[in-house]
């Protein structure tokens, strides 16, 4: 459902229209050259567009009425020589906006990219994913539009009306004003009509996503929706919702097929008005024929650009809405950042302090971290075990700093972190997530994420220490296979040995690794086993640990509960307490043991080796 | 649907897949064919008065303006203008009204028809097609077929006649001049269509690279712990960067080709109206037209020429719907379950008496996952199947429910073939309880009654629920039981989706209960708490459970032990447990880690 929630974000409320205004003039600004060009090319193109029609009245009045061929050759010179220099605007002005839009979107995206970089953790934990893409996708071209065809179409509207104007001011002011007189009239119902299209097209694309929502669930769930016979009661729902889509759409398409005859039946009024008053002025002789045919041209002219200027306005709101949400995602300030002064280091070996440490999230009072104090010699292992919601991740992102304590301080080497760089710590710090993410690319490069300097050589060397090596190896292209997106043509396991090889690659002070819950193969765990090994060895570590063999050669384990440590100790000192840590450890005893030995499970993997 | 002003005409969209295809478009629009007649009409007739409009200038010009005729005449000639401007406003209406009524309602009538036709595809259908694939079908593809009925047809059809008409007019006030005025066609129609064909190329490239950069940024937002973790936020941009410029650049590749396509073909069009202009301006002089032909022909010209740059794109997006509706007609062509079909008198409920008698049963010819399957059981009795994954447990369930019919033998329930039953009336009384139960969008409660064909109180939701271990739950979050599933914050185990499929199965209540016992990744309080439930709920069932550990099965009437798509073993615990086997192995393995447990326990605290 979350495409449902990006289209209830898209509303059109714009809270300050001016300050938007002038931020969107800031990002046309680098570009004002090819803008200001693209603006006289289409300029230029509305321009001779009325010349155009002088031309045939000289062609009417002089060439033929008066029978004189040198001025008709003339003006079709004249005429040569416009149509080839509408081409060339026509090219300027279609090459230079179309440019510009690639441009401002480009610059658009890269602006929001980079600072995605720099935002904390904790935005990411409160803007749903699909919130972000849209802003970067969809938004960026929205506003891109208004930047460029939004502002061309209403220069070139703008020019072909005021040159018509002009010129039939000129020939005959009198009509002239009648024209113009009617000119706001078409241009308010336009917009009506416009406005009441694009809410009804915006109306069915929002029906849309709902349809396509519940029809991909409707698959997605098909073996149930058989089995519990609900294919009448879903079709019902469905219709619903294809009605709903059916109505909006309809409606739009109704309107827009009503649109431009109402504007043109406006104007057949203006135009009869016209000619009862310039029939009459030509009978006596107040005004050519060929004078009134430019008339008739300019009234037939002056209706499109009418229609663009409607349109544009209608969704002006709308591309005006994205900007400002652009422009709030560009504005969030980063919750965590360096601080003024930092001591640089190039090591984060040393003692790891706890000291009174609490932690909130800012949005909510409660505390997931209860006044947490610890002490880790340099080179320790230890466990954090515990149930799922007891403040075991919390712990760990305070340590990399992804979030920072509300209170209390963390020291590492004697001193507080916050005055490191951030960019020293987490460097320094790596990091085994539970469900290992890998980038779309090569096995080569996932590993090469690690340290980027990295030869070819030490990649595999990493990569051997890690047990990846072997079943690298064993692909078709070694090194060079493609993981595919979020290396999904990789097992669980292969993605942990990966990612275990990178952090090894990052040769880090100081290790955190979130173990797996999911079960892998037997031989896959042992290799895993092996290279979290050698990322323990020497460096201070905490895992949060499910594998019983982590747990007990950890050298002290914390059993972590409601944002505390309720007991501290090792293997042997915990299960003597015969508490919480007892209990745990038997219940995962048993468990282990039971998939281990079940002959089935044993079956499952020869048929699953067998497959590979 | 109660409002009838929305319904449709009823048609078996089955029939849109005969040989000719544009047979098939007729067929699909089945029920608004005089709408579309009718918009073909208005097409035409709005052609035919949009060139009267021109032709009444010439008349203007000539009989009015240069005879100097004033008053009434003036005013009539004026009237008659403003009544063919309103007629041709008025069919131009009346056509795009037609045709989108045409459009949107065939495109509707589709949609409902491709989504109940799917979800009534047999099961083995569904195995072996894709989501994503099914769903691009029967949306963006429909949607293609919108826009062929609501533009693509009827603007071929209108260019067309525009043409023709034109044409004609023209060709009556002189002949040579109408067919100098068309040399350029053939040319602009050439330059257009590949144009639009070369385009829609570039296009396709374009998007691919915002797929690529979309799936970059997706990456890039979703790992974000590990980009920080490496502190990797410059060799990100950098990436990111890359792909955006590989957009730009495409972006400008297309740029460049419609910048050089517009002008070209403004140029070719103008030169021949600049050509016919001079040619019809010196026929006047020479006496050959009046001024008011010269008029009406520059404004005739006008609506032959340019649509034809149209014509091109119109063209190509037609071969478009082609593919589409092909894509469309491939799942039509699939055939839907018979649910309803029965060779028995009326759906009665069952007993749940069940014999399997040599039952074999295969996907593809020659792999049969179930080989020569037999046994018996009593109504209200357990049936445990033992067995690794792909012995053959899950397709022996599967084809209770006639998701799958047997390849031979027969499996009698109740005495009758299972095949005399329709899947309806099977499927009512069976009830299915899956290891991790997808649950659909919508409030909990509305989880818990979906498939209860019958009004529901509250208060046997809540006894259900409760029964099912999972009213607390449910009560524990803000909205209760109108919490929607997959809401921000509320997020189901695999387990309480399972109690909340007990729950729906408690209130269904069927005769043969089909589970698949699986509660190994819950704590053993919760374990606990399931297992109560499922007692619950198998009581005076007939019950199939796959299982997955020995706990579970030790009270069952029947354990079959599966190897290979063959029954190995079969009895009650007590009877195998003194046979030789597997089963004896399992259970053997079973003591042997309770005392592994207490071991390991000792082992610590003896230190």
């Amino acid at each position: 459902m979350s495409q449902t929630y990006d289209e209830e974000e898209l509303s059109d409320n714009v809270s300050n229209t001016k300050a938007v205004f002038s931020r969107l003039y800031g990002v046309l600004k680098p570009h004002w050259k090819t803008m200001l060009a693209a603006m006289v090319s289409i300029a230029l193109v509305a321009i001779t567009d009325s010349f155009y029609t002088l031309i045939q009245r000289t062609i009417i009045d002089e060439a033929i009425l008066g029978n004189n061929r040198a001025i008709l050759s003339q003006m079709y010179i004249y005429y040569g020589i416009i149509i080839i220099a509408q081409a060339i605007f026509v090219f300027g002005f279609v090459y230079l906006v179309g440019l510009q839009g690639e441009r401002i979107r480009y610059d658009l995206r890269k602006m929001m990219f980079y600072h995605l970089q720099k935002l904390s953790l904790s935005y990411y934990s409160k803007t749903p994913l699909g919130w972000i893409m849209s802003r970067v996708t969809s938004d960026s071209e929205k506003m891109g539009d208004l930047l460029t065809w939004g502002i061309i179409d209403v220069t070139s509207a703008a020019m072909n009306i005021i040159t018509a104007a002009i010129f039939m001011l000129l020939i005959e002011w009198r009509l002239a004003l009648i024209v113009i007189a009617s000119l706001p009239i078409m241009l308010y119902i336009a917009i009506k009509f416009r406005k009441r299209i694009y809410h009804h097209y915006r109306l069915s694309r929002k029906a849309n996503s709902l349809m396509t929502a519940n029809m991909n669930e409707n698959i997605t769930g098909v073996r149930i929706v058989k089995a519990l016979r609900r294919e009448e009661k879903n079709l019902d729902n469905f219709k619903v919702l294809s009605t709903n889509m059916f109505k909006s759409s309809y409606r739009a398409a109704y309107l827009s097929a009503l649109f431009m005859p109402t504007i043109q039946t406006i104007s057949a009024f203006t135009l009869g008005f016209v000619l009862w008053s310039g029939g009459n002025m030509v009978n006596t002789s107040f005004i050519s024929i060929g004078s009134l045919q430019a008339f008739i041209s300019f009234i037939m002219m002056i209706l499109w650009p009418i229609q663009d200027i409607a349109r544009v306005y209608a969704e002006m709101q709308n591309a005006l809405a994205s900007s400002e949400r652009i422009f709030s995602l560009l504005d969030t300030q980063p919750a965590i950042s360096d601080r003024e002064a930092t001591i640089s280091i190039d090591s984060m070996r040393g003692e790891v302090v706890f000291n009174h440490v609490s932690f909130h999230y800012e949005d909510d009072d409660a505390q997931v971290i209860k006044d947490l104090s610890f002490k880790i010699p340099q080179g320790q292992n230890i466990a954090l075990v515990g149930s799922t919601g007891g403040g075991k991740t919390t712990i760990v992102n305070l340590l990399c700093r992804f979030y920072e304590p509300t209170s209390g301080e963390i020291l590492i080497g004697g001193i507080n972190y916050l005055d490191y760089r951030l960019e020293d710590i987490q460097s320094r710090i790596g990091v085994v997530l539970q469900t290992p993410h890998l980038f779309s690319g090569t096995v080569m490069e996932n590993i090469r994420y690690g340290k980027l300097e990295a030869t070819d050589e030490q990649v595999q060397e990493a990569a051997k220490l890690a047990g990846a090596h072997e079943f690298i190896m064993s692909f078709q292209k070694g090194y060079n296979q493609n993981v595919g997106e979020g290396g999904n043509l990789l097992s669980v396991g292969q993605k942990q040995l990966i990612s275990i090889a990178r952090a090894l690659l990052a040769d880090p002070d100081i290790f955190i690794m979130d173990e797996a819950t999911s079960s892998v193969d037997t031989l896959t765990e042992a290799l895993i086993q092996k290279g979290m090994h050698r990322l323990m060895t020497g460096r201070t570590s905490f895992i949060i640990a499910h594998r019983l063999s982590t747990i007990k050669g950890a050298d002290q384990i914390f059993v972590i509960d409601d944002g505390r440590i309720t007991e501290a100790g090792n293997h042997d000192a915990l299960m003597k307490l015969k508490g919480h840590y007892y209990r745990l450890y038997t219940q995962q005893f048993r468990h282990d043991l039971e998939s281990e030995m079940d002959p089935f499970a044993s079956l499952e993997l020869n048929k699953a080796d067998g497959a590979a | 649907m109660p409002n009838n002003k929305f319904s449709y005409p009823v048609y078996d969209l089955r029939k849109v897949t005969g040989p000719h295809q544009l047979q098939n478009f007729w067929r699909m629009i089945t029920g608004w064919h005089w709408h579309y007649v009718g918009a073909t009409f208005f097409a035409a007739l709005g052609a035919l008065a949009r060139t009267g409009m021109n032709l009444f200038l010439a008349y203007f010009i000539d009989e009015i303006l240069i005879k100097k005729q004033f008053g009434e005449k003036l005013l009539l000639a004026i009237l008659a203008y403003l009544g063919i401007i309103i007629l041709q406003a008025s069919s131009s209406f009346m056509s795009g009204k037609l045709s989108a009524q045409t459009a949107e309602g065939s495109t509707r009538r589709m949609r409902d028809y491709l989504f109940n036709h799917i979800q009534r595809l047999s099961y083995a259908y569904h195995s072996e097609s894709k989501t994503g694939d099914l769903l691009e079908r029967a949306t963006s593809d429909v949607d293609t077929l919108r826009r062929f009925f609501a533009d693509q047809a009827i603007g071929i059809g209108r260019i067309v006649l525009i043409f023709i008409i034109n044409f004609l007019a023209i060709y009556n006030m002189n002949a040579r001049l109408a067919w100098i005025s068309i040399i350029i066609l053939p040319v602009i129609l050439a330059v257009s269509i590949f144009f639009f064909r070369s385009i829609s190329k570039a296009y396709s490239a374009y998007q691919e690279q915002e797929a690529v950069l979309t799936t970059n940024l997706q990456e890039n937002l979703s790992g974000v712990r590990v980009v920080k973790a490496f502190a990797r936020q410059d060799y990100e941009i950098n990436k990111f960067d890359d792909n955006n410029l590989e957009k730009l650049k495409r972006g400008r590749k297309l740029n460049i080709m419609h910048s050089f396509f517009w002008p070209t073909s403004d140029l070719i069009c103008g030169a021949q109206m600049l050509a016919s202009g001079f040619l019809a301006a010196t026929m006047v002089m020479d006496g050959l037209l009046t001024l008011g032909q010269f008029v009406a022909f520059l404004g005739l010209l006008t609506w032959l020429i340019w649509p034809i740059r149209n014509l091109g794109r119109l063209i190509v997006d037609t071969s478009r719907a082609t593919v589409s509706f092909k894509r469309i007609t491939d799942i039509i062509k699939e055939d839907e379950e018979d649910l309803v079909s029965t060779e028995l008198p009326a759906c009665i409920q069952l007993r749940g008496d069940i014999s399997f008698d040599h039952v074999s049963f295969e996907y593809e010819k020659g792999h049969p996952v179930l080989n020569d399957v037999s046994f018996e059981c009593k109504a209200g009795q357990v049936i445990a199947l033992l067995g690794s994954t792909g012995s053959g447990k899950t397709s022996l369930v599967n084809l209770l429910p006639r998701f799958y019919d047997v390849s031979s033998g027969q499996i009698l329930l109740d005495g009758h073939d299972l095949r005399k039953y329709s899947r309806d009336c099977l499927r009512s009384q069976i009830g299915i309880i899956e290891q991790e139960p997808f649950l659909f969008s919508c409030s909990i409660r509305d989880n818990i009654t979906y498939g209860v064909h019958r009004e529901v109180t509250q208060a046997e939701i809540e006894m259900a629920a409760a029964e099912a271990a999972i009213d607390d739950v449910i009560k524990s979050f803000s909205k209760g039981y109108d919490t929607f599933v997959g809401e921000r914050g509320v997020t189901l185990s695999g387990g309480q989706k399972q109690r909340v499929a007990i729950a729906r199965t408690l209130l269904i209540n069927p005769r043969v209960l089909i589970l698949d016992d699986s509660t190994s990744s819950v704590d053993m309080e919760t374990e606990a708490q399931i297992r109560a439930a499922l007692e619950n709920l198998m009581q005076e069932r007939t019950t199939f459970i796959i299982a997955h550990r020995i706990q579970s099965i030790m009270s069952a009437d029947l354990i079959l032990v599966f190897d290979k798509g063959q029954i190995v073993q079969s009895g009650t615990h007590d009877n195998l447990l003194k046979e030789t086997g597997i089963y004896r192995e399992i259970y053997d393995i079973q003591t042997r880690i309770d005392s592994a447990v207490q071991e390991e326990i000792n082992s610590v605290s003896n230190l």
